[in-house]
């Protein structure tokens, strides 16, 4: 008896948590569909503001090489220098690997120095470095608070400001972003983007793809033209990098949930079986019972 | 049929207009700087403020905030973190903007808090002079 009872009582809380799965997979799939609607109209603005990175970066004249955001320290050694990271996670988990996809390429590029300097977006990400940065060698931005939630452009202004000026003290000597790319509409990967120094190389895929255009004329100089391109470059791929994140993590919460659901649901048909097999096996138990008793009854009477 | 150049004007949060434009004025940072067909190459910065564009004889208007230009001889590329038509501008909406900036302004700030309220002044002064000056067009 106590076998069926165990069986009701698991079946119960099954469907009690596909219920949570099921809704949350609802949930993830209408805020999809906004992600993927903003993630469409940005992507011509992301995709053409790369290539005209590309294309202003190697047509810049050599003077450009001498100012602030192109200064590449070489003098200090790939050990010691320090690395600022900007990670972007989700605010919670039940997202399948994709926290952990984005916090193992981020930590693959911490490896690489002896000290790393980390702004995280999103509560997963933030928790998971926090319990790290008491062990030492990585150091977290305290005041770093962002969600990752419907991406702004406000925001991106703001956070590509704070690492622009690190940059600059030379509190910090790389700035890489560490995101999750859309691949199509079903994959995405863990993407490392190095933002500063500026160099044309970290925006190509390879190296025949640097185009040595004609020189252009920078109006009123390069100087100028250059200070105000630069943050606006960086806000504009920060920004792309947290709509691409955003809908990546709602992609990949629909997928975790799904399947969620879906296994809850092969569970459930599992243990309904066994329970029907454990309630016919007390049926047949109980007959023969009955029918031993009343045998015995007739012979012995 | 006049001589065209490609133009894109491509917007934050979405593209803007793709296609052939004959003539194209925007603020650039010490004035309007208009383009024909043929241009030389050019890397230029963009101020907020009115964009003009002629396609098929006929001017077409648009409010920017900040963003920049890269120019040849065949094709523009304009990003823009905003870009919208005078009609969509919300006036209301902009002109409370204007006076938060405003209000802001007279509190003592960080130089970087005063740039910060100065930029957001400039786009809603900007909206608000754009959709004025098309708004008696209908």
């Amino acid at each position: 008896m106590s076998n069926m009872h165990e069986i009701r009582e698991r079946i119960k809380s099954i469907g009690d948590i596909m219920k949570i799965t099921n809704a949350m997979y609802l949930i993830s799939s209408s805020k999809l569909k906004k992600a993927k609607k903003d993630l469409a109209a940005t992507e011509p603005y992301f995709n053409k503001l790369l290539y005209a990175m590309r294309s202003i970066l190697s047509r810049a004249p050599e003077e450009a090489d001498e100012l602030t955001y192109f200064d590449e320290r070489t003098h200090i050694p790939e050990q010691k220098r320090k690395k600022a990271l900007l990670i972007i996670t989700a605010d919670k988990g039940m997202c399948g690997s994709y926290n952990h996809n984005v916090i193992a390429a981020a930590e693959k590029v911490m490896e690489e120095t002896e000290m790393s300097h980390l702004s995280v977006m999103g509560q997963v990400g933030r928790m998971y470095f926090q319990r790290k940065a008491r062990a030492g060698k990585l150091q977290l931005d305290p005041h770093f608070f962002y969600t990752t939630q419907n991406p702004n452009l406000y925001r991106a202004r703001s956070i590509a400001e704070s690492l622009m000026e690190r940059f600059a003290k030379g509190e910090v000597d790389d700035v890489y972003v560490v995101y999750t790319k859309m691949i199509n509409s079903m994959e995405y990967e863990p993407h490392v983007q190095q933002l500063l120094p500026l160099d044309v190389t970290h925006f190509v895929a390879d190296e025949n793809d640097v185009t040595k255009h004609h020189e252009a004329e920078f109006y009123p100089t390069v100087e100028a033209v250059m200070q105000h391109l630069i943050p606006n470059f960086m806000k504009g791929l920060i920004y792309g990098a947290m709509v691409e994140s955003f809908c990546s993590e709602q992609q990949a919460r629909m997928t975790a949930m799904d399947s969620a659901t879906t296994s809850a649901k092969d569970m459930l048909a599992a243990l309904s079986l066994q329970y029907n097999r454990a309630r016919q096996a007390a049926i047949t138990q109980e007959i023969s019972e009955v029918c031993g008793g009343s045998a015995a009854m007739e012979s012995g009477g | 049929m006049a001589k065209t150049f490609r133009l894109e004007l491509l917007a934050s949060d979405r593209p803007f207009y793709i296609g052939e434009c004959e003539h194209l004025v925007y603020p650039a940072h010490d004035g309007l700087m208009g383009i024909l067909p043929g241009h030389e190459s050019l890397v230029t910065i963009v101020q907020p403020g009115e964009i003009k564009y002629k396609v098929d004889g006929e001017w077409r208007y648009c409010a920017i905030s900040e963003g920049f230009a890269e120019v040849r001889s065949d094709y523009v590329l304009i990003l823009g973190d905003a870009i919208e038509l005078p009609d969509e501008i919300d006036a209301k909406r902009a002109e409370e903007a204007a006076g938060r900036a405003k209000e802001l302004m007279r509190q003592k700030q960080s130089i970087l808090e005063y740039y910060h309220t100065q930029a957001a002044l400039n786009r809603a002064m900007n909206r608000l002079k754009i959709s004025k000056r098309h708004s008696h067009e209908i």
